[in-house]
């Protein structure tokens, strides 16, 4: 799954320290989504929305997106 | 406020970890220099010997609460290192048992208090693969 999360956290000038605490979270987990290891879970994933007030969608993108587009033409 | 908080359970969990592993290290090894140095009856021997399971029930209560504690990505990293550690340890009991049905192994070489150092040499083998998975 591909995300904004980074390009949103340099915006409100956060370190991942700084955006870890704000979720109640750690730095590695932050770096791992960031960097597109680990897929946040649900709970989070409305967190980090809720955060930045934006919808889900707006930051997490589906990578089957992209193919499930390509496969219904 | 949060980091604060959050730093002071760590050292506080920190804290009981090593409170409690180096109660269990002190009654191990008090145990066994008590059994080599005094000649005791069976039921006072039994008793000695099983005394650091209190110390070691506590440690493992503290790692319990430490992984509540966790979030979900190191929750996830514990599985995995778990995950990991399980199957090798079901390996080398079903490699030991096998190797029992065609030779005699030596209990001084190979009993219980032999293997839990293999657990947990698979447990931190799962732990650093799964760690640098999410690096």
């Amino acid at each position: 799954m591909k995300n904004r999360l980074k390009v949103l956290r340099a915006e409100h000038d956060w370190t991942q320290e700084e955006l870890a605490t704000q979720l109640g979270t750690s730095r590695q987990t932050i770096n791992s989504i960031e960097t597109g290891k680990y897929d946040p879970s649900l709970p989070l994933a409305f967190k980090i929305a809720r955060l930045f007030g934006r919808s889900i969608e707006d930051i997490f993108v589906p990578n089957q997106e992209v193919t499930g587009s390509n496969e219904d033409q | 406020m949060k980091t604060s908080e959050n730093s002071l359970g760590e050292r506080r969990h920190l804290l009981l970890f090593g409170g409690s592993a180096s109660a269990f290290i002190l009654a191990y090894f008090g145990a066994r220099a008590l059994l080599e140095l005094y000649p005791m009856a069976t039921w006072l021997r039994i008793a000695v010997v099983l005394f650091p399971i209190l110390p070691f029930g506590l440690l493992l209560l503290t790692i319990i609460r430490g992984i509540r504690q966790m979030d979900e990505l190191e929750r996830r990293i514990q599985l995995e290192a778990l995950a990991v550690a399980f199957p090798l340890t079901l390996l080398l009991l079903m490699i030991l048992g096998l190797l029992e049905l065609a030779v005699k192994l030596k209990p001084e070489d190979w009993s219980y208090r032999h293997l839990w150092p293999f657990m947990f040499i698979f447990y931190l083998v799962g732990l650093m693969t799964a760690k640098r998975r999410y690096e």
